[in-house]
C-alpha cells in the first residue's frame, strides 16, 4: 500500500489542481445561489487527501535511494523536455510540508475570511500554489522549475491582489509580479544559457555533469549570476527583496503560506544548483555577499516597523538570506534545515499574530500591547514560533543555525561572526514584536480581544505545538547531529547571542523602564530603517523611472518622427496635387507648350548615348 | 479540397450579398456562421488526413491557367501553412461570433469577412507566387472597405494610410517576385521551379531586401508600423481580430515561404542584421506600448512587439528556432483575437477604452467578472506565463537562437519582461481597483458574446499545455526548411569551389 501511494506520488500535485478547477466552478451567479464556502470546503478535502498521501507514502520512502520517473511533455527538434519525477524522503517530506501548512492555512481561512464573499478566487489560487510547489519539489529539473516559479508569479499577483478594490493592494499587487518578474527572468536567461553547456537541464545530471565540467570562468560567473537571481526573486533577497514586504496588502492566511513555505520555493531551487554554483566563485561569494546584506538587512529593518505583518516578513527574509549563505558556503543540508525549522516557526508566528490582527482590527503594532491577560493562547504559540525560529535549544532553529555555524566555523569565522550578530538581531526584532503585542499598557484597540473562532484558533494551537516537537521528528528522521560529534563552542555561541538579543528585547519592550515608543538617538537612521533602506523609493527613481521616461520617448518618437513623416509625406503629395491641379488651365496654348517641352526632355534623354559620344560633350 | 477552402466563403460571399433585401441581418450572420463552421470542419478533416511525416507539399492541386505568364492554378500545404490556414478558419468564425448582432449593412459586412477568408485561404496555399500576389492583394479590398465603413470616429484616415502602405508593400512584393522570374530566366512563377535559382548573391540581397520591406510593412515591422496603430484601433473588433490575428501573419508566411524559402543563402547572409532588427522591433513595440493610454491601441503595439520574437527565430534558423518561430504565428494570432475581442467587450459594455477611465472591472457583482478573468488570462499569455501557449513557441525561438544570437536573445527576453510591464499596467486599471459604483450600470455580457472568448481560452490553455499537438505539424517542415537552407549553402560554396579544385 505504501509502496504503492510512494510510486503514485506524482499524484500529489494533482488533488490541489482539481481542488483548483473545483472551486473555479463557483461563479459569481452559483455563489449567490450557495454561498461562497462550498468552494473553500472542496480544496480543504483535497489538500486533506494530498496531506495523507504523502504521509502514506513517507514510509515506503524514507531511508531509501531516490527514484525517478519520467513524464514525456513535448520532443521537438533536438529539445527534449521529459517532466523528471524525483521521489526520495526529501521530497515527500517537502510534500508533508507544504501540504500540511497548506491545510492549516485552509483551514484558518475558513475563520479568518469569515465575512469575505471571494472564497472561489481564494481557495482556487490557494490550491494553484499547494499545487506549483508540490510539483516544483517533485520534478527534478531546472526547465519545469523555472516554469512553476513563473507561474507562482501569476499566482502571488492574483492573490496580493485578492481585495482588488483597495488603491494600496492594486499597487502592491503590480509592485510583487513585476518584481519577481524581474528574477524570473534573469533565472529564464540562466535556463536558456545553461543547455548549450550542459545539454541537460535535469539537476541530478547538471551536479554530474558540475563535476567534470570545463567552463569559462567568466561565462560560468554570468550563467550563474542569472542563475541566482530568480532564487533572489523567489526568496525576497536584496535588491529584489521589496515585494515580500508590498504582498502584505494580501489576505493574511495566503501571508501563512507566503512566508513559510512560497518563500522556499527559491532556497529549493538554489540549493539543487549549487552544485553549478560552485563552479565560479564569484556566484557564491554573491550568494553569501547578497544572503549577508538581507539578513542583516532584514534584520534592521524588522525593527524598525510598526506594521506586525512586515516586521514578521522581514525576517522571512533575512531567515531567507541565510539559506543563500548556506548555499554559498556549501551547507546545503544546512540550507534544507533552516527552510524546514523556519517554514514551521514561521508558520506559528504569522498564524497568531494574524489571530490578534482578526478581532483587534489593526496591524499597528502602535496600537497594539497588554494583550498576554486576555490571549494567551495565542501568546503561547507565538512564544513557540519565536522561540523555535532564533537559535535556543532544543528547538528545531537551534538544530538548524547549529548545522550553518558549525559548517562554516573553520573555514570561515567571519561568516560564524555575521551569523551570531543576525540572530542576535532576530531574537531582538521577535521579542520586540512580542513585546509590543502582548506586553504593555492595553490600548483603546485591545481593550476586548477574546480568543478567536475554533478555525483560527485550532491551526494556530497545532502550527506552536508542532514547533514544539519538532525536535522529536528531527530525531527520529536523524537529522540532528550526536552529542559526541556536537560542536559545543559553536553551539555555546549561538545560544549567548540568542540570549543576548532576547534579554535586550526584553528589557527595552517587555520591561517598562524606557519610554515606549522607543527612538533611536538618530532619527534619520529610525527612518532608514523603518522606510526599508528607502527601496521604493530608489527604485523609483532607477529602474521604474527609466522604463517610463523611455517609453515615453519611444511614444514621442513614434507619434511626431516616424508616423509625422509618413504624414508630412503624405501631406506633401496631398499639396502637390493640389498644386498641379491649377495646371489644368484649359487654355490650348499652355497645353501645347507643355508638350513641346516633353517633346524636347525626351528627345534629349532617347539620344543621350548619341550625344554622350560627341567629343563636346564627353570631352574627348 | 484546399479549392473548397478558397472557393465556398468565396460563393457564400456572393450569395449573402446578393441575398434578396428581406433577408435579415441575422439571417445572414448565421449563414455566415455556418460557412465558416464548414471552413473549421475542412480545416479539422486536413489537419487529420495530414500526413505528418512528409515535410513536402501535401494536398497538392494544379490546373493549367495563363501558362505564357507561367501564372497556374497551384495549390499545396505543407506544415507552414497548414496550422495558418485552420488559424484563418477559427478566426474567421471568431471574428464574425464577435461581430454585434444588429450591424449595420449586414450582408456586405458578412460577404466581406467572407471574402477575406477566401482570399486568405488562397494566400496560405498558393504555389505560385503570381497566384499568392493576386489573393493577396485581393485582401486589401475588403480589408479597406471593412475599416471605412465600420471604423471608429478617424476611419477614413485610418484606411486611407492602411490601403496606401499596404499598395507600397505589394509592389514591393510584386517588383521582388517580377525580378526573381526575369533575372532567373525562369517560364513560370511556381514556387518549386523558382527554389532551385542560383542568383548572384548581390541581386538576391536586393530581392529579398524588397521582400522584407514588402512583408515588412504587412506583419508590420518597425518602422513600417505607423500604420497599424490607427488601422487595428479605428477598426471595429471582428475586423481587428482578422487583420492582427491573420493579415499579419501573411506577412511573416511570406517572409518565411518566400524570403528565407527563395533566398536562404542571401537570409544566412543577412541574418545577424535581421536578429538585429527583430529586437529593436520587440523593444521597441514594448516600449511604446508601455506609454499607451488607451487599451486598444496597447494591445496594437504588443502586437509590434511580438512579431519580432518571429522575425528572430526566422534569423536565427536552427529548427527549433523556426518551429517555435511557426508557433509563434499561430499563438500569437490566437492571443491576440481573444484580447482584441475582450476590449472589445469592455469597450461595447463601459463605453470607453481609456486606461484612466476604466477601473475595477473584475467586480464580481457589478463589474464584468468574466470578461475580466478572460483578460487575465489572454495579457498573461501574451506576457509569456508558461502553461499558456505563447510561452512554448517564444520559449522554442529563444532556445533555438540563443546559440547564434546571445544578445539579441537576451534583449528580446527584456522585450517579455516589458510585456509584463504594459500588461500589468492594463490589468491594474481596468480589472482591479475600486468599481465606481454611481457609473458602473453596465450591461450584461451574453454568453453568445462570450463564446468566442471562451474557445479561443480554451486553445490557449490546452495547446500551452500540450503544447506537442501544435508542435507536430510543423516540425517536419520546419526541420526540412532549415536543412534546406544548409544545403543550399553548402552547394553554392560547392559550385563556387570547384574550379578552385580543378
Amino acid at each position: 500500500m505504501n509502496s504503492f501511494l510512494a510510486e503514485t506520488i506524482w499524484f500529489v500535485p494533482i488533488y490541489p489542481l482539481v481542488g483548483m478547477l473545483l472551486s473555479t466552478l463557483w461563479f459569481p451567479s452559483i455563489t449567490r445561489r450557495t454561498g461562497p464556502r462550498p468552494a473553500g470546503y472542496v480544496n480543504a478535502i483535497t489538500t486533506f487527501l494530498a496531506l495523507v498521501h504523502s504521509l502514506l507514502a513517507f514510509p515506503a520512502v524514507a531511508g531509501q535511494a531516490a527514484t525517478f520517473k519520467f513524464i514525456p511533455w513535448l520532443q521537438v527538434a533536438d529539445l527534449d523536455l521529459t517532466f523528471p519525477v524525483m521521489i526520495s524522503s526529501l521530497t515527500v517530506g517537502a510534500l508533508i510540508l507544504i501540504t500540511g501548512m497548506n491545510l492549516a492555512a485552509q483551514i484558518y481561512a475558513v475563520g479568518y475570511m469569515e465575512m469575505d464573499w471571494g472564497w472561489a478566487r481564494f481557495y482556487a489560487l490557494l490550491a494553484m500554489f499547494e499545487a506549483g510547489m508540490c510539483a516544483l519539489v517533485l520534478c527534478d529539473s531546472l526547465f519545469f522549475s523555472y516554469m512553476i516559479l513563473e507561474v507562482l508569479t501569476l499566482g502571488t499577483y492574483l492573490l496580493v491582489g485578492l481585495w482588488l478594490n483597495q488603491p494600496l493592494v492594486v499597487t502592491g499587487a503590480r509592485d510583487a509580479f513585476l518584481t519577481k518578474r524581474v528574477g524570473d527572468l534573469f533565472l529564464l536567461m540562466g535556463v536558456l544559457a545553461i543547455y548549450p553547456l550542459a545539454h541537460t537541464w535535469n539537476f541530478t545530471e547538471l551536479a554530474t555533469w558540475a563535476q567534470t565540467a570545463q567552463v569559462d570562468p567568466n561565462v560560468m560567473a554570468l550563467v550563474g549570476l542569472a542563475l541566482l537571481a530568480g532564487p533572489m526573486g523567489k526568496c525576497a533577497q536584496f535588491p529584489l527583496h521589496l515585494w515580500l514586504d508590498e504582498a502584505m496588502e494580501g489576505p493574511f492566511p495566503s501571508t501563512i503560506l507566503r512566508n513559510s513555505v512560497v518563500v522556499a520555493t527559491g532556497a529549493w531551487v538554489l540549493v539543487k544548483m549549487e552544485p553549478v554554483f560552485a563552479l565560479s566563485s564569484t556566484v557564491m561569494a554573491t550568494a553569501i555577499a547578497i544572503g549577508a546584506i538581507t539578513a542583516l538587512g532584514g534584520t534592521l529593518i524588522s525593527m524598525g516597523q510598526i506594521d506586525v505583518k512586515r516586521a514578521i516578513s522581514y525576517l522571512v527574509s533575512a531567515y531567507m538570506g541565510l539559506t543563500f549563505i548556506a548555499v554559498g558556503t556549501g551547507n546545503n543540508d544546512a540550507a534544507l534545515l533552516i527552510v524546514l525549522t523556519h517554514a514551521l516557526a514561521m508558520g506559528a508566528l504569522v498564524m497568531s499574530s494574524g489571530s490578534i490582527v482578526l478581532n483587534n482590527i489593526t496591524q499597528d503594532l502602535t496600537q497594539l500591547g497588554g494583550l498576554w491577560n486576555k490571549r494567551p493562547v495565542t501568546g503561547l504559540s507565538f512564544v513557540a514560533g519565536a522561540l523555535g525560529l532564533i537559535a535556543l535549544p532544543p528547538l528545531g532553529g537551534f538544530w538548524s543555525m547549529l548545522a550553518l555555524a558549525d559548517g562554516v566555523w573553520q573555514s570561515r569565522p567571519v561568516v560564524l561572526g555575521l551569523l551570531l550578530v543576525i540572530n542576535a538581531f532576530a531574537a531582538f526584532a521577535i521579542t520586540r514584536v512580542f513585546g509590543l503585542i502582548f506586553a504593555g499598557e492595553t490600548n483603546p484597540m485591545t481593550l476586548r480581544s477574546p480568543e478567536n473562532l475554533w478555525p483560527v484558533t485550532v491551526p494556530m494551537v497545532f502550527g506552536g505545538a508542532f514547533v514544539l516537537h519538532l525536535p522529536l521528528v528531527m530525531q527520529s528522521l536523524s537529522l540532528l547531529p550526536d552529542w559526541a560529534t556536537l560542536n559545543k563552542d559553536v553551539a555555546l555561541l549561538l545560544i549567548w547571542s540568542s540570549i543576548f538579543g532576547l534579554s535586550l528585547g526584553a528589557v527595552v519592550y517587555i520591561g517598562t523602564f524606557i519610554t515606549k515608543p522607543v527612538t533611536l538617538p538618530s532619527k534619520a537612521l529610525q527612518d532608514l530603517f523603518a522606510y526599508d533602506f528607502y527601496t521604493p523609493r530608489l527604485y523609483r527613481s532607477s529602474v521604474v523611472g527609466s522604463v517610463d521616461i523611455v517609453s515615453r520617448v519611444t511614444d514621442w518618437f513614434d507619434r511626431y518622427l516616424v508616423d509625422g513623416f509618413v504624414n508630412l509625406v503624405g501631406l506633401a503629395s496631398i499639396f502637390g496635387g493640389e498644386t498641379l491641379k491649377y495646371s489644368t488651365t484649359g487654355k490650348t496654348q499652355f497645353y501645347v507648350l507643355t508638350i513641346a517641352v516633353g517633346l524636347v526632355l525626351i528627345v534629349l534623354l532617347m539620344s543621350w548615348s548619341f550625344l554622350a559620344d560627341l567629343s563636346l560633350v564627353s570631352g574627348n | 479540397m484546399l479549392s473548397l477552402l478558397i472557393w465556398v466563403p468565396i460563393i457564400g460571399a456572393g450569395v449573402i450579398a446578393f441575398a434578396p433585401g428581406e433577408v435579415s441581418g441575422a439571417r445572414a450572420r448565421l449563414g455566415a456562421i455556418g460557412v465558416s463552421g464548414f471552413l473549421i470542419g475542412l480545416s479539422a478533416l486536413l489537419l487529420f488526413q495530414f500526413d505528418l511525416g512528409n515535410p513536402e507539399m501535401q494536398f497538392q492541386e494544379y490546373i493549367p491557367w495563363i501558362e505564357s505568364l507561367g501564372l497556374n492554378y497551384q495549390l499545396g500545404v505543407d506544415g507552414l501553412s497548414l496550422l495558418l490556414l485552420s488559424l484563418n478558419s477559427l478566426l474567421i468564425l471568431i471574428s464574425i461570433l464577435s461581430s454585434k448582432i444588429d450591424i449595420e449593412r449586414p450582408r456586405l459586412f458578412f460577404s466581406l469577412i467572407l471574402l477575406i477568408a477566401g482570399g486568405v485561404a488562397g494566400a496560405f496555399v498558393a504555389q505560385n507566387l503570381l497566384l499568392f500576389f493576386l489573393f493577396y492583394e485581393l485582401e486589401l479590398i475588403p480589408f479597406y472597405l471593412l475599416v471605412s465603413i465600420w471604423g471608429g470616429s478617424r476611419r477614413s484616415y485610418a484606411a486611407t494610410k492602411f490601403l496606401i502602405y499596404t499598395a507600397v508593400s505589394g509592389a514591393c512584393i510584386l517588383l521582388a517576385f517580377l525580378g526573381l522570374v526575369w533575372f532567373s530566366e525562369a517560364s513560370t512563377f511556381a514556387y518549386d521551379t523558382l527554389m532551385g535559382q542560383m542568383l548572384p548573391l548581390g541581386l538576391q540581397f536586393v530581392l529579398l531586401a524588397l521582400m522584407l520591406v514588402g512583408f515588412g510593412i504587412k506583419i508590420p515591422l518597425v518602422p513600417f508600423h505607423t500604420w497599424l496603430p490607427d488601422t487595428y484601433v479605428e477598426a471595429s473588433t471582428p475586423v481587428a481580430i482578422l487583420l492582427g490575428g491573420i493579415l499579419a501573419k501573411l506577412g511573416t508566411y511570406g517572409i518565411f515561404r518566400f524570403g528565407l524559402g527563395l533566398f536562404p543563402e542571401a537570409w544566412s547572409n543577412l541574418s545577424p542584421y535581421l536578429a538585429i532588427w527583430a529586437a529593436i522591433s520587440i523593444m521597441y513595440g514594448a516600449m511604446a506600448a508601455i506609454a499607451q493610454k488607451d487599451i486598444k491601441r496597447m494591445v496594437a503595439y504588443s502586437s509590434i512587439g511580438h512579431m519580432g520574437y518571429i522575425l528572430l527565430g526566422g534569423a536565427a534558423l536552427t529548427s527549433l528556432s523556426v518551429i517555435g518561430s511557426i508557433s509563434q504565428m499561430v499563438a500569437h494570432g490566437l492571443i491576440l483575437a481573444v484580447l482584441f475581442n475582450l476590449v472589445g467587450v469592455v469597450e461595447a459594455k463601459v463605453g470607453t477604452r481609456e486606461l484612466d477611465v476604466l477601473n475595477g472591472l473584475m467586480n464580481p457583482l457589478r463589474g464584468l467578472p468574466a470578461t475580466s478573468s478572460l483578460l487575465v488570462m489572454g495579457a498573461m499569455a501574451s506576457a509569456g506565463i508558461p502553461g499558456l501557449v505563447g510561452f512554448i513557441a517564444e520559449f522554442m525561438i529563444f532556445q533555438g537562437s540563443y546559440e547564434r544570437f546571445p544578445i539579441q536573445t537576451l534583449l528580446a527576453v527584456v522585450g517579455t519582461g516589458l510585456t509584463a510591464v504594459y500588461f500589468v499596467i492594463l490589468l491594474n486599471r481596468t480589472c482591479f481597483g475600486k468599481l465606481d459604483n454611481s457609473t458602473s450600470y453596465y450591461p450584461e455580457v451574453t454568453f453568445g458574446e462570450q463564446v468566442p472568448a471562451l474557445i479561443l481560452a480554451t486553445l490557449i490553455i490546452f495547446l500551452g499545455l500540450q503544447p506537442t499537438w501544435l508542435v507536430r505539424w510543423i516540425e517536419p517542415t520546419g526541420t526540412a526548411m532549415v536543412a534546406a537552407v544548409s544545403t543550399e549553402s553548402a552547394a553554392q560554396v560547392a559550385t563556387l569551389s570547384v574550379p578552385v579544385v580543378e
